[in-house]
C-alpha cells in the first residue's frame, strides 16, 4: 500500500517536477515518501494525522502566494510549549521528532512514538528495496 | 415452629433499632464506616439464628441457598459499596422482610427466611466480597505510604501504562533491551528515530538521483547539447538552477547510453 502510494508519487514527481533544481525535487520525493507513509498509517493515528497536515501546509506554502498563507500560518507558530511535570525530560525531544507530538500527553507521545518507528523503519526498507531495484 | 417465631422475632428490636442506633446524622462517610461492625454483628446473630431456624425447618435446602448467598454476593458487595448514604434504605429494605418472616409460616417464610437470611448474610459477608480489589490498593497504598484519593490511582494506572509502552518501544528499538534507565532508553530511542529520519532524507536524495536516470527512459531522447556538456560529471548537489540543469541534462544523457528503460520497467 505505502510502495503503491510512494512509486505513484515518485512517477509523478518525475513527470511534474523540473528538473531544474535537484533539491525541490529531493525534497519532494522525501515528502512523497513521509506523506506515503502517513497514509498508509490512516487518519486514526495523531501522528499521521499530523505529518498529513503538515505537509499540506508546507504545499500551500509553496504554490499559493506568500503573503496569504503567512496571514493563515502565523497564528499556528505561536502555539506556546507549556511545561510539563512527570516527564523526563528527554521526552521535549521526543516530542520535536514525533510528528504532531507537541499537543500529546506522555503516554500517548510514547504509543505513537512505537507506532512511527514501525512505519518509518518499514519505509526506510521500502526506499532501500527501491533504490536497489532500480540502481541495480 | 414456635421457636423459630420466637428466635426470629427476638432480633427484631435491635434490627429495627439498628438504623436509630446505627447510621447518626453526620457525614455518609463516617457513617458507613461506623455501622459497619455493629450491622455485621447485628447481621451475625440474626444470621446465625436464621440459619439455626432454617435447617430446622429444611435440611436439604444448603445447596440453593449457598449458591444464592453466592449469586447475591456481587450484589451485597455493589449494596455495601454505594451504601455510604443509603443505609437508612437498605435498613428499611431489610425491614419488611423480617416482618414478613416473622408473620408468614410454610414456604413463604422459608423464602422470607432466606431473603433475610441472605440480607444478613450479606451483612455479614460484606467485609469479604469487596475486599479483593481493595485489598489490592490498599496494599499499595500501604507501599506507598500515601494515595488514598482517585488522582492517585489514575496516576499509578498512567505509570502503569507508560512503562508497558516503554517495554513496547525498547523491543522496537535494536540494542534498547541492555540499556538500563528511562533517560538512557529514551535516548535511544530519540538516536534511532533521528537515524531513520536521516535515512529516510539521504535515501531520497539517492532516489532522486536515480529517477532521474529512471525519468530519461521515460522520456526518451533529450537530444539537446548533450555533447557539451557531457564532461560535466561532478556529483556535487548544484543549488543554482543553470548548473543543475546541465548536470541533469549531462547525467540523462549518460544514463540513455547505459541502461536503456530497465529500470524504469522493473519499477512500474
Amino acid at each position: 500500500m505505502s510502495a503503491f502510494h510512494f512509486l505513484r508519487a515518485l512517477s509523478q514527481i518525475n513527470k511534474t517536477t523540473p528538473k531544474s533544481s535537484l533539491l525541490l525535487r529531493s525534497r519532494r520525493i522525501r515528502h512523497a515518501a513521509y506523506a506515503s507513509m502517513a497514509y498508509t498509517a490512516g487518519r486514526s493515528r495523531l501522528w499521521s494525522r499530523a505529518l498529513l497536515r503538515r505537509l499540506q501546509r508546507r504545499s500551500r506554502l509553496r504554490y499559493f502566494s506568500s503573503q496569504r498563507t503567512r496571514a493563515v500560518i502565523a497564528p499556528r507558530r505561536l502555539k506556546a510549549v507549556r511545561p510539563r511535570s512527570g516527564e523526563p525530560s528527554r521526552a521535549e525531544a521526543l516530542r520535536r521528532l514525533v510528528p504532531g507530538g507537541a499537543g500529546m500527553d506522555y503516554c500517548s507521545l510514547l504509543d505513537e512514538t512505537a507506532h512511527y518507528i514501525q512505519c518509518l523503519s518499514s519505509q526506510v526498507q521500502l526506499m532501500q528495496k527501491v533504490v536497489g531495484s532500480i540502481s541495480s | 415452629m414456635d421457636p423459630s417465631s420466637l428466635v426470629s422475632q427476638a432480633p427484631l428490636p435491635e434490627v429495627w433499632q439498628f438504623p436509630m442506633v446505627g447510621v447518626p446524622p453526620g457525614g455518609p462517610r463516617v457513617g458507613r464506616m461506623k455501622p459497619g461492625p455493629e450491622a455485621s454483628a447485628v447481621g451475625n446473630r440474626d444470621g446465625s439464628l436464621d440459619e439455626s431456624t432454617v435447617t430446622e425447618q429444611s435440611g436439604g435446602n444448603w445447596g440453593r441457598r449457598k449458591r444464592r448467598d453466592s449469586a447475591s454476593e456481587d450484589e451485597s458487595s455493589k449494596l455495601v459499596s454505594t451504601s455510604s448514604g443509603n443505609d437508612l434504605t437498605d435498613s428499611e429494605v431489610k425491614r419488611p422482610k423480617i416482618m414478613k418472616s416473622t408473620n408468614e409460616m410454610g414456604n413463604l417464610k422459608m423464602e422470607a427466611e432466606a431473603s433475610s437470611g441472605i440480607c444478613n448474610k450479606t451483612v455479614d459477608q460484606n467485609p469479604p466480597p469487596p475486599e479483593p480489589p481493595k485489598q489490592d490498593y490498599i496494599h499499595v497504598r500501604a507501599r506507598r505510604g500515601q494515595a488514598t484519593d482517585s488522582h492517585s490511582l489514575a496516576e499509578r494506572a498512567r505509570r502503569e501504562k507508560i512503562s508497558e509502552r516503554m517495554k513496547i518501544l525498547q523491543d522496537l528499538v535494536p540494542g534498547c533491551n541492555k540499556v538500563i534507565g528511562k533517560a538512557s532508553v529514551l535516548d535511544e530511542i530519540i538516536n534511532y528515530i533521528q537515524a531513520l529520519q536521516r535515512q529516510v532524507e539521504f535515501l531520497s536524495m539517492k532516489l532522486e538521483a536515480v529517477n532521474s536516470r529512471m525519468n530519461t527512459g521515460i522520456e526518451g531522447f533529450p537530444a539537446k547539447d548533450f555533447g557539451a556538456q557531457t564532461y560535466d560529471t561532478t556529483s556535487s548537489l548544484a543549488f543554482n538552477t543553470q548548473p543543475a540543469r546541465e548536470y541533469g541534462q549531462g547525467s540523462a544523457t549518460e544514463w540513455l547510453h547505459m541502461q536503456v528503460g530497465g529500470a524504469f520497467e522493473r519499477v512500474t
